[in-house]
């Protein structure tokens, strides 16, 4: 599947570079496009590479386990203090650089994942989203909505500012039954 | 009979997915430019309307929709994401949208019941 939206990209990107080397009419066929529809959209689905081996593995069958609720519930507030720790210990004195932001965000998100993991709660599938973004003037709006089981399913979320960026960090673990 | 419906509707389609998002955020913000007052209701129009869109797909799925909508200033954002899940039945996708003044990033995490 990701064979297909990596050949999509690339299609779109070539799409994109070659303008400038199109002929004449095609040019101008371009062009009207771009005046009918001047907003634009592109589609990301990128995957590690390694994680296309389990694909072939047939589903599991999964067995009822009888269980109603899970035995240990998902520990919101130390959630909340490993984010407040992690962003402040990798933020604390970092301005804001796009090379630098990139390997960051990476890394900062396999970093959370790993620490919550460790919490060790069973049957939980957890979701570590981070953004990191330049402080200038501008006005930005971050919302998200979960269709899933409230009394089981829960999230943790947290917001780190210093001086050239800010930081915002969102978990959520939602239960497998 | 089980194991055809099984494989069938309980794989993470990313196409539909991409249309359904792509779809709303257009409906819901369009052409229009960046304004303070009505940010607050176009993210919350943007991702309710997403969740009930994917719901009435009726996969037997858990979703996660997020929406960044940022103003056009210059300014850089990073955004990562690290999900521990089984990668055979859950999966997720970005769609990116932007117009003159405005970008609009929705991330759709679906995850298997």
């Amino acid at each position: 599947m990701s064979d297909l939206a990596k050949e999509k990209a690339a299609r779109l990107l070539k799409k994109r570079g070659s303008v400038s080397s199109l002929g004449s009419h095609d040019v101008r066929a371009k062009e009207t496009r771009d005046k009918t529809k001047d907003s634009i959209s592109t589609v990301s689905y990128i995957d590690e590479p390694g994680h296309h081996d389990d694909n072939p593995r047939p589903a599991v069958q999964m067995e009822n386990t009888f269980q109603l609720a899970p035995y240990r519930r998902f520990p919101v507030l130390t959630v909340n203090d490993i984010l407040k720790d992690v962003l402040a210990s990798y933020l604390q004195e970092e301005k804001y650089e796009a090379e630098l932001c990139r390997q960051m965000t990476k890394t900062i998100s396999e970093v959370i994942k790993a620490r919550v993991k460790d919490l060790m709660v069973p049957r939980y599938k957890i979701i570590v989203l981070i953004s990191i973004g330049q402080l200038s003037d501008q006005n930005m709006r971050i919302g998200s909505r979960c269709l899933w089981d409230a009394s089981n399913d829960t999230f943790s979320s947290h917001t780190f500012k210093n001086s050239s960026l800010f930081a915002v960090a969102n978990v959520y673990a939602v239960y497998f039954e | 009979m089980d194991e055809f419906q099984s494989s069938e509707e309980t794989a993470f389609v990313v196409d539909d997915i991409t249309t359904i998002i792509k779809d709303t955020v257009e409906t819901t913000i369009g052409s229009s430019a960046y304004q303070q007052n009505r940010i607050n209701q176009w993210t919350s129009s943007v991702v309710e309307t997403s969740l009930n869109q994917l719901s009435k797909l009726g996969k037997p799925f858990k979703y996660i929709v997020t929406c960044i909508i940022l103003q056009k200033n210059g300014a850089g954002l990073h955004t990562a994401s690290s999900c521990f899940w089984d990668n055979t039945m859950d999966g997720s996708c970005t769609v990116r949208w932007e117009n003159k003044t405005t970008y609009c990033i929705v991330s759709v995490f679906g995850l298997a019941v």
